[in-house]
């Protein structure tokens, strides 16, 4: 009896743990619904009673700042004319609604999108194709960065526009440099030098990184400077097991174990007010634009300058961009009509200088970088010249899931030195080559 | 007669009283399962199709690498985790079971890890953990120890986890032992001390087999949790450096909803649950759960 209650007891436990896995599925269901019932339920007024506006819901996961501004876009756009509104939707765990959303019918008009989440999404039909909007209404692809719109895009099909553009630039502090009497990087050995002088060490504790290895990640755009690509021309399999990646992997090697200019484990966990780099403990590091309003924040007392990021041995460049844009949902009943909010806002200069100047992020609209808010502040400058060669992500649905399973465990291995740089590029050829394959598109 | 009808009656009346229970418990958790093992079959990728295909998700999981190594990160995790979590409860929860004055502030105190969210508690222990400025590290070097990068390194990475996740298992655990040592008759230790029996045997005799329920409650619910490890590893290391601190269940997720492979990432679910399922009969057999207590 005692037994049977036993193996009761585990199993119903058992049962509950996969009831967590699996209810994500309902959960998600119930919670889209209310958000699902309003798009249908408002879907067949507009032919009912013709004088009201067709109700529009845009979908977004930046809460806060983001918000607000995404808010005043919205507000801008419903008084400009009145057949359309559109109502902006906090989606915290945007994706995940997304999945339940878009085949029960809830399917948002419009969407805030990650672009390199496209060529995963495009092919199961959840998002809608704009090239026949683009070609009626006459709006020119060469307005926008051809890197931005290919990452929109999928077979030959262009899915949204993008809303910005970023890319890693290499980030100094003046102070520090000032101090050591230096210039700014500009290649590899000048960065290595560099980053070895502005190196402090007092005994066994760090008190000035020269250079940040936080994120091994940043992998792709170091191998783009030593003149690499990181899958090969197939687009099925990952190509730096070479000396290319060898190159990389030297420098890495050079700088963090035998010149020490960082310790791992350096930046983890603080928080974006005892950030390392404003805080004078770090002199240079890899980041973006998304950083210039916490530096201007934080930073009282901190004089940074930007420069696109140094060569490799060969002279190459290299970056990596990202970045966001809208994309019209498959299952939206009012296609037209999200189109049009989304020409109104990326298709225009005046409005899309409005998102750009209010969000501090660079338009991916090339007219409203003409504006000289953009092209004539220095603060800019290096991140536009680092825009003109930065590279996309490669396309590959199985990318993001290469790098962060199958690459960069190997980088970090190599890293705390438990793994020599052979066997690292070898090892993180097999994983990585593997994970490609498994999470390689099928239709 | 009337015997069988007010039998009947009362039959009727507890079903009755079940009933939402057993509805609630089919809709949310029989349902799911059932679909969930049916999807472990199939390509199902929540939004355009769900093909049957026959065992592959199981044959392609076989030769997963990524997913063994989940799985040997849980159990080393398991491993360290579950003992230790029943020795320091038990031994809390026997220090602050008298009626001492100021024992409830202790047992609050002890219990106030549990409250904090985990990755509230987490981003704490990031600072603490701080190789350079943090807590921990400063107190070492007190002594001329420079401590180790924490959670950075491959080899110190999960028994960081390990530390933040007893700091906050530790308090209900407490709270189930001292209810079962609450339960524990006196007059067992009254004529064991009559028989001459010091503390310790006291302890080995009386305390701890009478404890059994409660320690296989506390140590199943445990193994549960570890295997399902998730949320701390996550916030403290994204599950690096190296992978060493990877779950079976961010593979889960990252595969269903970041990969749209969710048949796949079924599968692995229910390779999951088999391990969560053979810990707990082993954990069964060692605590001889089925043995009468006195």
């Amino acid at each position: 009896m005692k037994k049977w209650m036993g193996l009761a007891l585990t199993s119903v436990m058992l049962l509950s743990i996969l009831a967590g896995c699996s209810s994500n599925n309902d959960k998600n269901g119930a919670v889209s619904s209310p958000g699902a019932s309003s798009p249908a339920a408002e879907g067949s007024s507009p032919n009912e009673e013709n004088g009201k506006p067709v109700e529009l819901t845009f979908w977004g996961d930046w809460g806060g700042e983001g918000q607000k501004q995404f808010e005043t876009m919205v507000d801008a756009f419903n008084k400009s004319q009145d057949k359309i509104r559109v109502k902006y939707v906090l989606q915290q765990d945007m994706i995940t609604k997304f999945l339940t959303a878009a085949t029960s019918g809830g399917s948002p008009d419009i969407m805030f999108w990650d672009r390199w989440r496209t060529n995963l999404y495009a092919p199961k039909n959840v998002l809608h194709p704009i090239d026949e909007y683009m070609e009626r209404d006459g709006i020119s692809t060469s307005d926008y960065y051809d890197e931005a719109l290919k990452e929109l895009s999928h077979g030959g099909k262009l899915y949204g526009l993008p809303l910005t553009v970023d890319a890693r630039a290499l980030f100094y502090n003046k102070k520090l440099f000032a101090e050591a009497n230096l210039q700014p990087p500009t290649t590899w050995e000048e960065l290595a030098t560099a980053a070895k002088k502005l190196t402090k060490w007092n005994g066994n504790k760090l008190e000035v990184a020269g250079f940040s290895f936080a994120d091994a990640g940043l992998f792709n755009m170091y191998f783009q400077q030593a003149g690499g690509q990181m899958l090969n021309a197939a687009n099925d399999a990952t190509d730096f097991n070479n000396d290319k990646g060898l190159s990389v992997l030297n420098l890495w090697d050079r700088m963090l174990n035998q010149d020490k200019v960082y310790k791992l484990g350096f930046e983890q966990g603080l928080g974006e007010g005892q950030d390392a780099f404003v805080t004078g403990k770090l002199a240079m590091q890899y980041t973006g634009p998304w950083m210039l309003s916490t530096y201007k924040k934080y930073g009282k007392d901190l004089e940074f300058g930007i420069v696109p990021p140094p060569v490799g041995p060969n002279g190459d460049k290299g970056s990596v961009m990202g970045g966001f844009g809208l994309v019209i949902g498959e299952g939206s009943k009012h296609k037209e009509e999200a189109w049009q909010f989304v020409k109104w806002w990326l298709a225009n200069k005046e409005n899309y200088l409005m998102w750009s100047k209010m969000s501090l992020n660079i338009p991916g609209y090339k007219p409203a970088l003409d504006d000289p808010f953009f092209k004539d502040d220095p603060a800019w400058k290096p991140f536009l010249d680092t825009l003109e060669f930065a590279k996309i992500r490669p396309q590959h649905p199985g990318y993001s899931v290469m790098e962060g399973d199958g690459l960069v465990p190997n980088l970090q291995l190599f890293l705390e030195g438990k793994q020599d740089a052979a066997a690292t590029l070898k090892k993180a050829q097999e994983q990585g080559d593997r994970l490609l394959k498994d999470n390689a598109e099928t239709k | 007669m009337l015997r069988s009808k007010l039998n009947g009656h009362q039959a009727r009346m507890g079903y009755l009283f079940i009933t939402p229970t057993i509805l609630l418990f089919a809709v949310f958790t029989v349902i799911p399962v059932v679909m969930a093992f049916y999807l472990s079959f199939t390509n199902y990728d929540v939004l355009s199709r769900m093909d049957w295909v026959g065992l592959d998700n199981y044959r392609k999981l076989i030769a997963d690498d990524l997913l063994w190594q989940t799985f040997r990160n849980v159990l080393y995790y398991t491993v360290i985790f579950v003992p230790l979590n029943i020795l320091t409860s038990l031994l809390v929860a026997l220090l602050l079971n008298r009626a001492s004055k100021g024992v409830k502030v202790f047992r609050t105190l002890n219990y106030l890890p549990t409250l904090t969210s985990a990755v509230a508690a987490a981003t704490v222990w990031l600072w603490v953990l701080h190789p350079e400025f943090g807590l921990l590290n400063g107190f070492l070097s007190y002594f001329g120890i420079t401590g180790p990068a924490w959670l950075s390194q491959s080899g110190t990475a999960m028994t960081s986890v390990i530390m933040v996740t007893l700091w906050q298992a530790i308090g209900s655990n407490m709270v189930i032992y001292l209810a079962g040592l609450q339960g524990v008759p006196d007059y067992l230790y009254e004529s064991a001390k009559l028989d001459g029996a010091n503390a310790v045997q006291r302890f080995r005799f009386i305390t701890w087999p009478q404890l059994r329920p409660t320690t296989f409650l506390v140590s199943t619910m445990s193994i549960i949790g570890a295997l399902q490890l998730f949320d701390q590893a996550f916030v403290l290391t994204q599950g690096g450096p190296a992978n060493a601190t990877k779950t079976p269940v961010y593979l889960i997720y990252q595969q269903g909803f970041n990969q749209l492979q969710m048949g796949y990432a079924s599968s692995q679910a229910f390779v999951l649950a088999l391990a969560i399922l053979i810990f707990s009969l082993i954990n069964m057999k060692l605590s001889k759960a089925e043995e009468s207590i006195v």
